[in-house]
This record gives C-alpha cells, structure tokens and sequence, in this order.
C-alpha cells in the first residue's frame, strides 16, 4: 500500500532548498576560496549567492507558513518522553550502524503525523529550525555589515558573525552529503528520492503502518 | 569784513570743494595704481623703515651664534597683504624713539619666529587656533625644530592672498618634497597642470591649511575618505553599483588602496575605545605596552595581540572597552598621493579577497603617541588568520583572504566524514554480504544492503 507523507507545499519546499543548498555551497565556496577555485569571479559569486539566499528565505517564510496552519506541524513536535526518545534513537542507531547490514528491517514506520525517525526528528529540529534561521540571520547581516552594524557589533563584530555563518556552512555541507547517502537507504534505493516527488512512501501490505 | 569774511568763505568752501574732488580724484587712482609702484603703495614712516631695512646686507648676529636677515626687500613687501598694515601694526615692540641704536637680544631665529606667532594671532586668531589644533602646533609643543610655526608657510613680508592654495607656490612642498613629487604625478595635479578651470586639491584641499592633522588621526568616520567625498560627492552611490558591501568598504579600505594602482598595502590595527570611538592613546612607561608592543623580528603575534587586549579590558574595565579596528592603507606617504585616473583604479575583488594578498602581508598595530601621531608597532601577519584572531580582532575580516585556517581543516574534515560515512557504510555492507551475514529473513521491508545493487521493490 502507500501512505501519503510529503504533501505538495513541502515537496516544493524540499527541492527549492535541495538545488539553493548546493548552489550556495558552491558559490560560498567560490567566495571563501578566491585563487583557490576560480570557476566564476568572486562578484559573479556574490551576487549569485545573494541572490539564491533570498529565494531560499522566502522558501523557508512558505515552509513556515505550511506548518504553522497545517496539523501536519505534529510531525515536527518533539518527543518530550526522553526515555522513549533515547531508546527510539539507540534502535535506529543501531539499525544503521549494525541491523541493516545483517537485513533486518527498519524499526520505524512512517505515517502523515509521524514521518522522521526519532533520529530524523532530532536533526531536522536542529537544521531547520536552528541552525537554518541561525545562517539566514548572519547571512542579512553579512549581505550589509554597515546596514547592521549595531547588530553585527553587539555580537563582537564582522569576524564574529562571518564565522558563525562559517561553521553553520560546514556544518550543512556535511548535513547535505550524508542526507543524500541516507536518501538510498529506504525500502529501494531510489524510494526515498521518489516519494519526495510523488509524495507517497510505498509499504508491503502486511508491514503497513498502522494509522 | 563779513564781505570779505564772506568772500574768504566762499574761496574756502571752493578750495575745500576742490580739494576734495582732487583728493577722490587721487585716492581713486591710488587705488588703481599699478602694484609696481613700490614706493607710492608703502607709506612714508615705513618708508623710513625701509630706509635701512631695505638695504641688502642687513643682518643681526643672535645669541645661538646664528644670523638672523634683516632685509625686508621693498618690492615684494609693497605687492603683499600687508603693506596697508604698515611696519609697526606687527613690530609694535620696537620703540622709534630709540630705535637704533636700541639692542635687541634675539635667541635663536626659531624662538624668535615662534615668539611672534602671537603678532599674527592677534589679527588671525581664528586661524591661529586652527593651527593650535594642528599635528604642526602638536610637534611644535613636543619641541619638534623642524615643525613649521606661522612665518615658515607665509613669508611675513611678502604674504599674498591665496598664493599657499597655488600648485606651485604651496609651501607644504618645502617640508613634505616627496610627497608633494608624488602629488606632481597624480591625476589631481595633472588636471591643475593641463587644465585651467580645474579646480582639482592643492594640498590644503585635502588636509586643510591651518588644522593639519595627520591623517591615521583624524575620526575613523572622518578619515582622508571624509576629504576626498567633499568633491567627490555621491562617490558612495557610484561604488553601491557594482561594490558588494560598499559603505563597509569605505571604512576599512582608504581610498589610495585602490585609487593608487601599484602602492604597497598595509592593515593597520587601531586600538579603540569603544565607548568614545576614539584611538588609543600610548601608555609610554607602562609595562604593558613596553613589553607586548616592543617590535622584534617577527612582530607581535596573534597570542600576544589577545592577551594585550584582555589586560587592557581587565585592568580597566570602567573605561569604554578597547577593541581593534582594522583599516587596508598603503604603506607610505607618497604613494597615498600618487593618485591615479578612476580608470586605471583596481576593481578586481580577487587582488584583496584571495588567501596570500599582497595586501595582508604587512600588519601594524597602532595608537596615537602624545604628541597626537600615529604609533605604529609591527605585527605578524598571522593575526589575522590565527583563531586567536576571532578574540582579538573582531572587527576586521577580508573575505577569502583573512580567513582563519583552522575553519578551512574543519570543512575538510566534514567534507570527508560526510564521504567517509558513505562509502564506510556501503563497503561494510558489501563486506558482509560477502561473509554471509547479510539475511532479510523474507522481509520484504528489510531494506538492501548498502552498496547492493537497486532492489526491485
């Protein structure tokens, strides 16, 4: 059977900020690195990473709205029973790490209210709702560090800010290459990739998640 | 009698009527007059003066030993502001009764020219205090011999209105010969030199004629780009079309850096009060300072720099905090003023923003001294990519190229743990496949092993 989990809005969302993350990856990195990547000139760079940062902060305005006047937000409510919580993720930690390679099956299930995994959970409450607004912030504040001097000052300045946005960069590089490894861990390779354009994750009959 | 007493009054009031019209009639030429005639533009008395103190040769023996002119040449002193003045409007000390033989002992040439500032005070007082709050009058406190007090710009006896403002007769060029041959190349003075309706900056366009202060000096808000957009208006809407962060770039890069191609640059880092955002004044005698700032062979370095600033901020911690403000300078005088046509400037942002720039090679790290100039020390250019530099200096960050390596490590090794994970996870699954291991139990939900091939779902 399929179980609807990705509806339209977030679909679009998803690959808007799928294509923006790598292009501001690879323009930050034509940016940071000058001399030593040379594919485009550092203005070119700049204007292209200005302007793909606007596209994906109106992205995120629309992800928010979505959620915030969807009951579809319970997907994002966090697990507040920690022990229910650390036992989830120790099982889905060791399903990565140990079960799936001996073929024993994914101890979650997903369903419209519940799509992430407790380890999913914990990582996109951490990228999209902190780290993300995090990097949206120092990013205005970069794109016109006189604009917003009185801020950029009262958080120790330029270099302050700069490596804040740096470290967040870092840390989404890493985020998006094991996302993408992760994407070809479902029931088949690809059924990941497909249910984030269809919308419908597939399940056996026998194994469907219970509403 | 009253006939005649009238007839002498009429007479009278014809002659004064007469002499009146003739007394217009010559004031008016007079005024028209030729400067060339010399001695019909200086009165008799100073006429008298000039008796003697117009002969070549006059001269008096000081007290330093050295010989101080006495000649006051008659042409050039009839062509001058102050001819109208008259000889005793400055030297009101001089006493006609006994003068000579009357004996004055002078000092020195010097004290004598700094003793009569307070002469032309007393007329240009507003200049005057101008120049009081000049890096000059600061130097001149200092007991600095060489800083030039009123006569070593304007010749007393020869002063003519606007002559300093000329590109020939400025008189900054005696003191300052190579920047002012700098200047000679730069585009400012080459308009003045081709172009007569040029109204392009002499020195004093730039520094102002009495208030000089050094540059390094002067507001941060204010610096020489203050001076420059007072002709330049509207420069920083023209940089905003095409300058990424323009206004930022106005503060912490001076305008020669880019508008005199082929200078060598610097960043000097300026210790701040924050509360006052004013520079730092020197601490001469205080340990701290001696022992962190003391310039040796490599400068001082990223540790150094941050502990300096956490001892200043400890130690005194009433007063506004003291932080670094960076600033991208050229390294000397003369190249600041080779200014060059906005066509030849350097507009490509890879010349600054590429890691190993010229431009932040040189550090310095600098206060004001007490007699109000720049105290720059030597600083290691590791201050500005070491992580210490995140505490010391904040303010100051080139894109690209004052980068701090230990960021560039950590991308590294996310981009490899990122990989790594991937192609770890995929070769354990391949692994043990391989041994055996791997056994979905007829779980059509158990999902392949990482690494196998796409499974048909």
């Amino acid at each position: 059977m399929r179980v609807y989990i990705h509806p339209l809005p977030v679909r679009i969302w998803h690959w808007i900020n799928a294509v923006g993350f790598v292009l501001m990856i690879l323009t930050g990195m034509q940016i940071r690195y000058v001399g030593l990547i040379d594919v485009v000139s550092f203005r070119t760079a700049v204007n292209a990473h200005n302007f793909v940062a606007v596209v994906l902060i109106a992205n995120f305005c629309l992800w928010l709205v979505f959620y915030l006047t969807s009951d579809r937000i319970r997907a994002y409510h966090s697990e507040l029973n920690p022990k229910k919580h650390f036992i989830g993720s120790l099982k889905q930690a060791y399903y990565y790490g140990f079960g799936i390679f001996l073929g024993e099956p994914n101890p979650f299930k997903p369903t419209i209210y519940r799509k992430f995994n407790p380890l999913q959970s914990m990582i996109y409450q951490i990228v999209v709702m902190l780290l993300l607004p995090i990097q949206i912030y120092t990013g205005i504040l970069l794109w016109n560090v006189k604009r917003f001097a009185a801020q950029v000052d009262f958080f120790g300045g330029v270099r302050v800010i700069d490596t804040v946005h740096v470290l967040i960069f870092i840390a989404f590089v890493f985020y998006v290459l094991v996302h993408v490894y992760l994407g070809t861990l479902g029931h088949t390779r690809m059924s990941h990739f497909k249910s984030m354009m269809t919308g419908y994750e597939d399940f056996e009959e026998e194994e469907a998640p219970a509403e | 009698m009253n006939r005649k007493r009238n007839g002498n009054g009429t007479v009278s009031r014809i002659l004064t009527t007469f002499s009146f019209t003739i007394g217009t009639l010559a004031l008016a030429l007079a005024l028209q007059a030729p400067p060339a005639a010399a001695d019909e533009a200086i009165s008799q008395a100073n006429q008298n003066c000039l008796g003697c103190h117009g002969s070549a040769g006059m001269e008096k023996k000081l007290e330093d030993g050295s010989i101080l002119k006495l000649q006051v040449p008659a042409e050039p002193y009839s062509k001058s502001v102050h001819a109208a003045n008259g000889c005793t409007s400055c030297h009101s000390d001089v006493n006609l009764a006994a003068h000579p033989p009357e004996k004055r002992e002078i000092k020195s040439a010097r004290s004598f020219a700094t003793e009569m500032t307070q002469v032309c005070r007393n007329c240009h007082a507003d200049k005057f205090d101008q120049w009081q709050n000049s890096i000059h009058a600061a130097m001149v406190r200092r007991g600095n011999p060489e800083a030039p007090v009123c006569t070593d710009c304007h010749s007393p006896h020869a002063v003519i209105k606007g002559a300093a403002a000329t590109l020939e007769q400025t008189p900054c060029k005696n003191c300052h010969s190579e920047i002012y041959a700098a200047y000679l190349g730069s585009v400012h003075a080459q308009s003045l030199l081709h172009s007569k309706d040029s109204f392009a900056p002499v020195c004093a366009g730039c520094h102002s004629a009495h208030e000089v202060k050094s540059p390094s000096a002067t507001a941060l808000s204010q610096g020489p780009e203050a001076a420059c957009a007072g002709c330049h208006a509207g420069v920083l809407e023209e940089h905003q079309k095409w300058l990424p962060n323009a206004a930022l770039h106005f503060e912490v890069v001076s305008c020669p850096v880019c508008h005199a191609p082929g200078a060598e640059h610097k960043v000097d880092l300026m210790l701040i009060d924050s509360k006052g955002q004013a520079r730092q004044t020197e601490q001469i005698g205080v340990p701290l300072f001696e022992a962190s700032l003391s310039s040796d062979s490599k400068g001082i370095d990223a540790q150094t720099l941050w502990n300096l600033l956490q001892t200043l901020n400890r130690s005194d911690a009433a007063a506004g905090k003291t932080v670094l403000r960076g600033r991208l300078d050229v390294v000397t005088g003369p190249e600041a003023h080779r200014l060059a046509d906005k066509s030849k400037a350097i507009s490509d942002c890879h010349t600054c923003h590429s890691k190993g720039s010229q431009a932040f090679q040189s550090v310095t790290v600098s206060l004001v001294g007490p007699d109000g100039r720049r105290v720059g020390y030597e600083a290691n250019a590791n201050v500005l990519d070491s992580p210490f530099s995140l505490g010391a200096v904040k303010g100051f960050y080139a894109i690209g190229a004052t980068r701090i390596k230990l960021l560039d490590i950590l991308l590294i090794l996310a981009i490899l743990g990122g990989v790594g994970i991937a192609v770890g996870h995929v070769a354990l699954g391949w692994l043990f496949k391989y041994l055996g291991l791997y056994h979905p139990h007829g779980r059509a939900q158990a999902s392949p092993p990482p690494g196998d091939g796409p499974k048909t779902a």
